[in-house]
């Protein structure tokens, strides 16, 4: 089965946004999924320049679904749902 | 021909002010730099004020290229007189050089400089000029050639004769004590920088006194004339998005070092290039986004964030471990920084709604550009495309 993989925007919006906050993820994910799922950091995603009115930062994509104002329980909800749980 | 200049301090034990002081200004219009140590009397306020006052007067009249020994008559004049001592009295070094190696260096009381060359201390002619109104003062005056890989060490007396009276230093470390210690450091690091070769001097200095205790204030002026070490930092996409390739081409052919500052712009040059672009989200390190990774750039990170802390950092000199100290870092290891300064806004940027205020990034940069020529003597360039 192929790894599931978790972007986490890095860019300037997210950042202040809350994605600062989610960098518990780099812990939760490997302890709670193991190699199952991958996480990595993104510079930046380039979503909130295109979605700036509505803007939804942090964001996070999960494979290819992008989760808005994401927190981390948001962002083991998305995993789940992938993983079929 | 780049002259990298920096001073280095300590003040005297149970001190809270510092006796010497020091000043530089640098015109790369002009490619000239002008610097000026200066000791003043006694320690403590009173001595910082006579120094202060001295390094600024003598650094203007050197800019304005005032006669030296006019200029010098004046300054003794100006001066409060000790109380305890009756006179006014401050002593100082003085180099007013340009890049093409011509150099003035004008001294009143302080040790002789230091001029090292391939390893060797050269012993440079100078002239006497006695003060007309002032009876056993003379300064000396060189004029000299400075060429490539030069080195010019200026110090306090502090210095020369710290642990005086010690067994192993009856007379101090004296002048010939110190070049020791110069030429074995430089001997292990030719290439040492001025600020990390005069802070390893006054630590040094500082490890001989007894207790660790300096008995007088103590600085290290050194002056290297080197190469510049030039850098390019890319922050902000450009206005016109067809100039992407263009911009992120001449990105690639710089031949210094290079940083990106700004997600977006990394991902710009990352397409344009075709090289990808990884980031860690391990960035638990400070307050702010971690660092990215592309192949052929040495620092790339968040914008910016990144700038407007570094900015603080460059301002109170007191960095903590995070992007934006590498940055710091990455700047005051160059001695020529050129900014691309993309003029692109992201709207998101501006939305009222973010938690903390975004400054305009042309701003930042201005600003960061002119503490690095002020206080870090760097030669700035910034272009907005």
């Amino acid at each position: 089965m192929e790894k599931i993989k978790v972007q986490v925007c890095l860019g300037t919006t997210c950042f202040v946004m809350g994605g600062s906050n989610l960098q518990e993820l780099n812990d939760i994910i490997p302890r709670k999924y193991g190699d199952k799922v991958e996480v990595v950091g993104s510079n930046c995603l380039g979503l909130c320049s295109i979605q700036w009115e509505y803007s939804k930062a942090p964001y996070v994509k999960v494979d290819d679904e992008v989760v808005h104002e994401a927190t981390v329980e948001k962002v083991l909800e998305m995993i789940d749902k992938k993983l079929g749980k | 021909m780049f002259i990298d200049i920096d001073c280095s301090q300590k003040k005297k034990y149970n001190q809270n002010a510092y006796g010497d002081y020091y000043l530089s200004g640098r015109f790369p219009n002009m490619n000239r730099v002008v610097a000026v140590l200066s000791d003043g009397l006694g320690s403590g306020i009173k001595a910082n004020i006579l120094a202060c006052m001295t390094s600024t007067m003598l650094l203007k009249f050197m800019e304005s290229n005032s006669d030296i020994e006019k200029s010098c008559e004046i300054i003794m004049n100006s001066l409060p007189v000790c109380k305890v001592r009756g006179i006014s009295y401050s002593t100082f070094s003085a180099i007013d050089c340009y890049e093409n190696g011509k150099a003035k260096i004008v001294e009143e009381g302080n040790p002789d400089f230091i001029w090292i060359r391939d390893g060797e201390v050269l012993k440079p002619e100078c002239q006497l000029i006695p003060s007309k109104t002032f009876k056993n003062r003379k300064m000396k005056v060189y004029n000299i050639n400075l060429k490539l890989g030069d080195r010019i060490i200026f110090c306090s007396d502090g210095a020369t004769q710290v642990a005086m009276g010690s067994k192993q230093y009856p007379l101090g470390l004296e002048r010939s004590g110190l070049i020791k210690i110069i030429l074995n450091k430089l001997s292990q690091e030719p290439e040492i920088s001025s600020m990390d070769l005069s802070s390893y001097l006054v630590r040094q200095i500082e490890l001989i006194a007894p207790n660790k205790e300096l008995k007088d204030d103590t600085s290290i002026l050194s002056l290297y004339c080197r190469k510049p070490r030039e850098s390019l930092i890319f922050t902000g996409p450009p206005y016109h998005q067809n100039k992407d390739g263009y911009y992120a081409n001449a990105f690639k052919e710089f031949k210094g070092k290079k940083a990106i500052s700004g997600g977006t712009t990394a991902n710009i040059i990352s397409r344009e290039l075709n090289i990808p672009v990884t980031t860690n989200i391990s960035f638990n390190t400070g307050k702010l986004p971690g660092i990215s990774k592309m192949e052929g750039v040495d620092l790339v990170t968040e914008g910016i964030l990144t700038l407007t802390k570094t900015l603080e950092y460059l301002e109170s000199g007191k960095p903590e471990k995070d992007a934006a100290e590498t940055l710091m870092k990455f700047m005051l290891d160059s001695d020529c920084i050129t900014f691309l300064v993309g003029a692109q806004m992201n709207k998101a940027h501006y939305d009222p709604n973010l938690p903390i205020e975004i400054e305009i990034r042309k701003n930042v940069i201005k600003q960061i550009a002119n503490v690095l020529e002020e206080k870090y003597m760097k030669k700035v360039t910034v272009q907005f495309i």
